[in-house]
């Protein structure tokens, strides 16, 4: 059932086994996984089925500096959270990332790799990322031809979900769900705790109305930033100051030149399309082995094309895009407001467009066609290599720093919640790990006679920083760990001081890894679906039923 | 025990027929409008289930009926109707009834075969539902009765679940359709469905569901491991070549089957009326089929599981068997 939280009764109390905040990557499938088992879960979500401002301005906040997008931008407060404008870009977590790694402090999860890939099929299925197949030489033809190296891989792949609206896709589904009632317009405003258990969630809509939800247990699936501050805001899980620290997004930027020698058709730098129907990327990253050897982080390269603001790149396709900024979403028009902004600028883009204008017409038939009419959308522009010539874009992990931060200011919003502030910080570490990692593509292109890379080091701060944190990630600030007075949720996401209190999503997620999050959080959230369930007081009646009988 | 199938050369049928052919303790008998024999070393005999007089004599020394007969809505309800009366006239033997799914009409969740009937969902399932009507008077007026509403069946041979599905994967006019596939594929493999035919003959007279409530026992068939359309789509295809799966937009599968499909029919019924060959259409894609792959029912088992010992065919093998079907006949 899908209802608005306006027409429960005010001042009323609504009883469920689980208590969900939050309905987009993780609420949706959490609630259907734990409805499915039989469990009655209440879904609380802040938004109604379209953007709505007042809703959305629940989220402005204050940044400590340039480098973050603003608290409204990338997170959508409505039904299906941000994957209502998420980009699709799926892949697992690497076995590597969840181990302690001496050179990554704070590195190490307290599970094991093996106990997400066991979820990560299913969570494939629910992003509807196709099959769970992740190793591009089996699938595809090499990247490169006649590239071989002991430390390089070409063989990681990245797959697209549609990109998958959750609201929409799995409307259905919860409507149909009989045990779970999903309320729209509520925004859960804090956690009232008694004896070290979460007694009630205080619900409050726009329209004045209010009630709580009283549940067995509770999961907080708001987005890394906003489970952050509905904790701080309740005062809950903070007893060691590590609630809303070691916050992190991704290092990204488009660094270097990569010149590809041999022919233009046998570069796979672009998408390609399973057999599952999934368009599919290749990336550049080191080995394991590797990345212990010389000591970095985790992180993978992609061909790109060269910077779309400098009209020098003398491309009608990209020109048309820079033209058309002011026509895209803050979100994807980011990277396009780069540099002068003037008049010669705008004209040499123009002369690009005009002086192309065939490509031109053709990318834009391409592109109207594959991704504006089409329900599998082509996830983002790729010319045609013509000339075997590259940038790098980079998405490397950033290392834990509990300096990075998450907290709250005195400015209160609609609902007198405190708003946030947020300090995204990186450090020296995070561009070092990936010059020494350009470095090892370099001599391993080098070696191999595939390719030359060249790239300036001193410029390679500024380029990973141009565009300031990877937006749209918001991970670690619940981070989950064994020692409650260095993370704030354990191994099964329960908040450590709280008895059933738990979080999905990439706010406990310790380390950021080089993957786009989205993928991990389903997996998380399936595992933990997998874990209320098994330990549901239903389950353990039945479970002493039996016993009895068989006694 | 002496058995009679009627319906005996069509999918069901002939499988069910194999089946019987190696039980010990069965004979039986194939009854079919059509003139191809069923199944080798089979009694086979031509019989049309409405002709009343002829199906009272197929009937005299049986002991159960099997009644696989599909076909137009006539053969199906007026079928039923003559069953029962021929069968009162035969003197009571056991009828095992092949329903179907489709007389939940249009609801949606999960259901057992309490859920009420919904005859509204189209021809078939208004004729199932008469059919079920019939079954239901011949156990108020005494007699032994067993009625099965199998899922989608599939297997080896399944032109309408496999066959078809193939040829639309093929075609590019079915794929991952998003939300209008979503619904569960309620599969249940040929053989399940024959075992537990061969189940509720042995069980009949056990069965005390119509003893104590009148009523006929009933069972649903679908297989708890049948995934949801899209993912057999996907896997179909994946196993026959199909490749890449398409995403199909709503629009686009709307349009073939609202607007190319019936033109397909129409076109087809003028071609069998001047004496062309239908084959060479392509399948159409009713409005119906449309509905039901997004239609999220779920055929709750769990009786036929108790008290007809099902061991479901694991959707990986079913899939299988239906894939070397295909490979083998083409």
């Amino acid at each position: 059932m899908i209802d608005s939280a306006d027409n429960v009764p005010q001042d009323s109390r609504i009883e469920a086994d689980i208590c969900i905040v939050g309905s987009g990557a993780a609420g949706i499938p959490l609630a259907l996984e734990l409805g499915e088992r039989g469990l009655s879960v209440v879904l609380i979500e802040s938004g109604g089925h379209d953007k709505d401002k007042a809703t959305q301005a629940l989220y402005v906040g204050e940044l400590a500096n340039a480098l973050h997008s603003l608290p409204d931008k990338y997170r959508q407060r409505r039904f299906g959270g941000s994957t209502a404008i998420w980009g699709g870009r799926c892949m697992p977590f690497d076995p590597l990332d969840f181990v302690p790694r001496a050179w990554i402090p704070g590195s190490g999860w307290p599970i094991d790799y093996t106990e997400i890939a066991t979820w990560y099929p299913q969570a494939n299925t629910w992003a509807e990322t196709g099959l769970c197949e992740y190793d591009g030489d089996t699938l595809f033809a090499p990247m490169f031809p006649g590239f071989r190296s002991e430390l390089v891989r070409t063989d990681s792949l990245e797959r697209f979900s549609c990109p998958t609206h959750f609201g929409r896709r799995y409307e259905k589904r919860l409507r149909l769900a009989s045990t779970v009632q999903v309320l729209l317009n509520a925004n859960c405003i804090g956690l009232d705790r008694e004896y070290g258990r979460i007694v009630s969630a205080r619900i409050a809509t726009l329209n004045g109305n209010r009630f709580t939800v009283s549940a067995d247990r509770y999961v907080l699936a708001a987005g890394g930033i906003e489970t952050a501050r509905l904790l701080l805001a309740s005062d809950i899980g903070n007893e060691h100051d590590q609630v809303g620290r070691y916050y992190m997004c991704h290092i990204a930027g488009n660094v270097g030149t990569l010149d590809v020698h041999g022919p233009v058709d046998k570069v796979r730098h672009g998408y390609e399309i399973s057999s599952d129907g999934i368009y599919c990327r290749r990336r550049l990253s080191l080995t394991a082995n590797e990345q212990r050897r010389i000591g970095a982080s985790n992180m993978v390269a992609r061909l790109h094309f060269p910077r779309i603001a400098d009209p020098a790149h003398r491309n009608g396709v990209l020109s048309c895009l820079y033209l058309a900024k002011n026509f895209i979403s803050y979100e994807y028009g980011k990277r396009l407001n780069d540099g002068n902004a003037d008049v010669t600028t705008y004209t040499r883009h123009l002369f690009n467009v005009l002086r192309d204008a065939p490509d031109t017409a053709v990318f834009l038939a391409h592109w109207l066609r594959q991704r504006t009419f089409a329900e599998r959308k082509y996830p983002s522009v790729i010319l045609k290599n013509r000339s075997n010539r590259f940038s790098l874009e980079i998405h490397g992990e950033q290392l834990p720093n509990r300096d990075s931060r998450i907290t709250l200011i005195d400015d209160r919003d609609a609902l007198g919640m405190q708003r946030v502030r947020i300090d995204w910080r990186y450090l020296p570490q995070d561009i070092e790990s990936v010059r020494k990692t350009l470095k090892v593509f370099q001599q391993e292109f080098t070696r191999s006679g595939t390719a030359t890379l060249d790239f300036d080091t001193d410029a390679l701060e500024s380029d990973l920083t141009r565009f300031g944190a990877y937006g749209g990630h918001h991970i670690g600030t619940t981070r989950m760990g064994d020692d409650p007075r260095r993370s704030v949720v354990d191994r099964h996401c329960r908040v450590h001081s709280t008895e059933n209190l738990y979080i999905a999503g990439s706010a406990v997620f310790p380390t950021s890894s080089q993957a786009n999050p989205t993928l991990t959080i389903i997996a998380m959230t399936l595992r933990l679906a997998d874990h209320l369930a098994r330990t549901s007081s239903a389950s353990e009646a039945e479970a002493i039923t039996l016993e009895e009988v068989a006694a | 025990m002496k058995i009679l199938v009627l319906g005996g050369s069509g999918h069901i049928g002939r499988r069910l027929l194999a089946h019987m052919a190696v039980t010990p303790g069965l004979v039986t008998v194939s009854a079919s409008r059509g003139r191809k024999p069923a199944t080798a070393g089979v009694a086979a005999i031509r019989l049309d289930i409405r002709n009343e007089v002829a199906l009272a004599v197929a009937l005299a020394d049986v002991d159960c009926v099997v009644n696989c007969v599909a076909g137009d809505a006539a053969s199906i309800a007026d079928g039923a109707t003559t069953l029962v009366n021929a069968a009162r006239t035969a003197g009571h033997p056991g009828i095992i009834h092949l329903s179907t799914m489709s007389v939940y009409g249009r609801q949606e969740g999960t259901l057992d075969e309490d859920a009420r009937l919904d005859p509204e969902l189209g021809w078939y399932a208004q004729a199932k539902c008469l059919a079920e009507q019939e079954i239901e008077r011949y156990v108020d007026l005494g007699g032994y009765a067993v009625i099965l509403r199998p899922g989608c069946v599939y297997g080896p041979d399944s032109q309408l679940w496999v066959g078809r599905i193939a040829r639309l994967l093929h075609a590019g006019r079915l794929g991952d359709l998003g939300t209008q596939g979503d619904g569960w594929s309620n599969l249940v493999h040929v053989d399940d469905v024959c075992h537990a035919v061969l189940a509720a003959i042995h069980l009949m007279p056990n069965i005390h569901d119509h003893r104590e409530t009148g009523k006929p026992a009933v069972f649903n068939l679908a297989a708890p491991d049948s995934p949801r359309w899209n993912e057999y789509f996907r896997d179909l295809a994946l196993a026959i070549g199909a490749v890449p799966l398409r995403r199909i937009g709503i629009g686009r599968v709307k349009a073939d089957a609202y607007i190319a499909s019936p033109a397909v029919k129409i076109a087809e019924k003028i071609a069998y009326h001047i004496g062309l060959d239908r084959s060479r259409f392509p399948d159409p894609l009713p409005p119906g089929l449309l509905h039901l792959f997004g239609q999220q029912i779920r055929l709750d088992s769990h009786r036929a599981e108790a008290q007809l010992d099902m061991a479901w065919t694991p959707y990986a093998t079913g899939l299988n068997d239906s894939v070397q079907s295909i490979h083998a006949a083409s």
